[in-house]
């Protein structure tokens, strides 16, 4: 084990979780949405979001996974207002962020960025890679112009790519240093919290590798908190210190992210584990799998006991009658049947 | 050893670009035997899903061209063929999925007159003939009241049951070869799982030789029994699944196995990225086109192409190196 890895890790146990940067209370989204005919019109809501509450600590990074329509993303960027809530809390240092008006979430801006998934179409094809990364500088009014180009040499440095690039412009870079640009472009405005929205699922896995350490280095120099949201499981298990689990918009799995993957109590949570491909023939034989039948169900209905009952191996009349809620202490799951 | 049903020999196919001249195939040759199935494994760019569009002619002339090489489906050459010969066997004797099951669906129709027109054409089947044999397809793929089902647009289906239904088209005349090209890539890890060992399972009962493209080494683990890996339009390795993955002997393969996170690994420690980027394929470099990004190299991988030899099973790899007697350099 190298040196930076072993300071990583005594970092990791030092560090202070009583007092959370980011804090999420009982956050919901619903999308409005009408179906029917012209004439007898029906009023429904897609439950995107439903009832999600976690914290995030300075320097620390939460993993998000759960499969497509399972809200992570929707999550994610009702933290930072980019889709307005229906109900729910969200603190940043203590203060409330969720609702506020564009020029009064504009402070907030510069703390909390996003780094989006798909590299080529998050990066304005016009501009050169030096406007991109200075364009947050220029809306933060950081440094002078001379500072600025001088700025994002040094950010383009950081992140790996080569300064004499700066007046390229995107369609000249592939979609790993695409991504790269997209992490300059975030740290230009030295955030403490970054979202990371699938950030390497768009790329090469050799790729892929490379933007993964590029991530935790930084978190090490500048000691950044990721909230970072994907669905391939074993890259949230690489770089995420805990992990939550969604599934039809509501949180069913929260744990320490090593103990989550050892021991999942939830049994959504299982099958998924379950059913992610490990790349070893031997192991793969050697697997127990637990089947879910059926797809996840369309997030327009309301469910009176757990909502994923219908699929569920283990699942008893009551739990069609009451909402799980999140419980335990260190590892949390929405299940009664959660050993 | 069973028979080999596909062989393809020595294959070159190149596409004239504004820039010069990509060669996306540069030279590959492999056997498909009866009722394994066959990973090809690379990133993007590497030639794996060109090479199979090669095979049945699906590959427009010009920008692109086969310049040489054969591809011998049972005893017939398919590089050779005429067009009305090769639409007899596509789609009857090979078919093909591809990723992205939505816009392989014609949206406009019905998903039973897509599934029809199939069996009508190469079995000559009746409109109700095809129907109830259309329907004993989707029933097979696992679609709940395929009967009903059968009537529905591509919009009306999920992802998943829109890949079944895809599957469904692909065995409806039941294939000798199925070309599966990332078959579950857009799809979530359950629902992969299930399409996984639904090919599997029709695998068995109908004895169907499968070529799995992808890049997805977990998918390659659960689903092939052989692989080649791919590197710039060139084979570099090749073996059983169980022997690569144990004793990976090309860099490209180790560096492939060890950038990906396992479930095993620790928070922490550092993956092992293989640095740089795929090269340009217009300028390939002389020598070994992996040079610029390989850890083991030698001053003598620039100078000549490393040819396969053989592993010590009864694979092939494309390296001067011994991985396990060089150390790995840092590159900068």
């Amino acid at each position: 084990m190298s040196e930076a890895v072993l300071t990583a890790r005594l970092a990791d146990t030092a560090r202070d979780r009583s007092k959370p940067l980011l804090e999420v209370r009982d956050l919901t989204v619903h999308f409005p949405f009408r179906h029917g005919s012209l004439f007898n019109p029906q009023h429904g809501f897609i439950r995107a979001v439903d009832g999600v509450s976690f914290d995030v600590a300075e320097g620390e990074t939460l993993g998000i996974v759960g499969e497509s329509g399972c809200g992570k993303s929707t999550t994610a960027r009702a933290i930072v207002n980019l889709v307005r809530r229906t109900s729910g809390e969200v603190r940043y240092n203590g203060q409330r962020i969720d609702g506020l008006s564009e020029s009064a979430m504009r402070p907030f801006r510069a703390d909390l960025q996003m780094i989006f998934q798909d590299p080529f179409a998050s990066l304005n094809p016009r501009m050169t890679v030096g406007s991109i990364i200075a364009e947050p500088m220029k809306i933060f009014k950081l440094h002078d112009a001379k500072n600025r180009t001088l700025e994002v040499m040094r950010l383009m440095d950081l992140v790996g790519l080569n300064p004499r690039f700066l007046n390229r412009y995107p369609h000249e870079f592939s979609g790993g240093q695409r991504q790269r640009i997209g992490i300059a472009r975030a740290l230009a405005v030295q955030p403490k919290l970054i979202i990371c929205d699938e950030p390497v699922s768009a790329l090469d896995v050799s790729i892929q590798a490379q933007v993964i350490n590029l991530l935790m280095e930084l978190q090490q120099k500048l000691g950044l908190a990721y909230v970072f949201i994907a669905h391939d499981l074993a890259v949230v298990r690489h770089i995420a210190h805990r992990v939550g689990v969604m599934y039809l918009g509501r949180l069913v799995e929260l744990a320490d992210g090593r103990e989550l993957y050892a021991n999942p109590r939830h049994p959504y949570t299982q099958a998924l584990l379950s059913a992610a491909p490990i790349p070893d023939p031997k192991a793969e034989r050697d697997r127990k799998r637990i089947e879910l039948t059926g797809e996840v169900p369309s997030p327009d209905r309301e469910y009176a006991g757990c909502s994923f009952a219908d699929r569920c191996p283990i699942a008893e009349t009551a739990c069609r009658e009451t909402v799980p809620q999140l419980e335990g202490d260190a590892h949390r799951a929405a299940c009664f049947k959660a050993e | 050893m069973p028979e080999p049903i596909l062989q393809v020999e020595n294959l070159y196919v190149e596409f004239k670009i504004d820039e010069g001249i990509v060669r996306a195939v540069n030279g590959i040759s492999f056997d498909l035997r009866a009722g394994e199935t066959l990973g090809i494994v690379g990133e993007s760019g590497s030639g794996k899903t060109v090479l199979n569009l090669a095979m049945l002619g699906l590959i427009p002339q010009p920008p692109g061209k086969i310049t040489s090489g054969s591809a011998r489906y049972r005893d017939e050459e398919l590089l050779k063929m005429n067009d009305k010969r090769l639409s007899q066997i596509r789609g009857h004797r090979i078919a093909m999925i591809f990723q992205d099951p939505m816009t392989a669906l014609n949206p406009f129709l019905a998903v039973e007159e897509q599934l029809t027109e199939v069996t009508r054409l190469h079995l000559g089947h009746t409109h109700d003939e095809a129907i109830k044999h259309a329907i004993t397809m989707l029933d097979k793929v696992g679609i709940p009241s395929a009967e009903k089902r059968i009537f529905d647009y591509p919009h009306q289906f999920s992802g998943g049951m829109r890949q079944r239904v895809m599957i469904a088209m692909a065995l409806s005349c039941n294939p000798d070869i199925l070309i599966a090209d990332e078959p579950t890539t857009s799809l979530d890890v359950t629902i992969q799982s299930q399409i996984l060992d639904l090919m599997k399972e029709l695998q068995k009962t109908e004895g169907t030789s499968i070529i799995l493209i992808t890049h997805d080494l977990g998918v390659v683990a659960k689903a092939c029994h052989r692989v080649l890996v791919m590197y710039a339009g060139k084979i570099v390795e090749r073996a059983d699944a169980d022997s690569l993955f144990a004793n990976p002997r090309h860099p490209y393969t180790r560096g492939l196995l060890e950038s990906v996170p396992r479930w095993d690994s620790e928070r922490g420690d550092s993956l092992q990225a293989i640095p740089g980027q795929p090269p340009h394929l217009v300028d390939l470099p002389t020598g070994c086109s992996f040079y610029e990004r390989c850890t083991y190299r030698q001053d003598s991988c620039r100078e000549s192409v490393p040819n396969l030899v053989d592993r010590p099973d009864d694979g092939q790899f494309a390296c001067f190196v011994n991985i396990d007697q060089v150390k790995p350099k840092e590159l900068v």
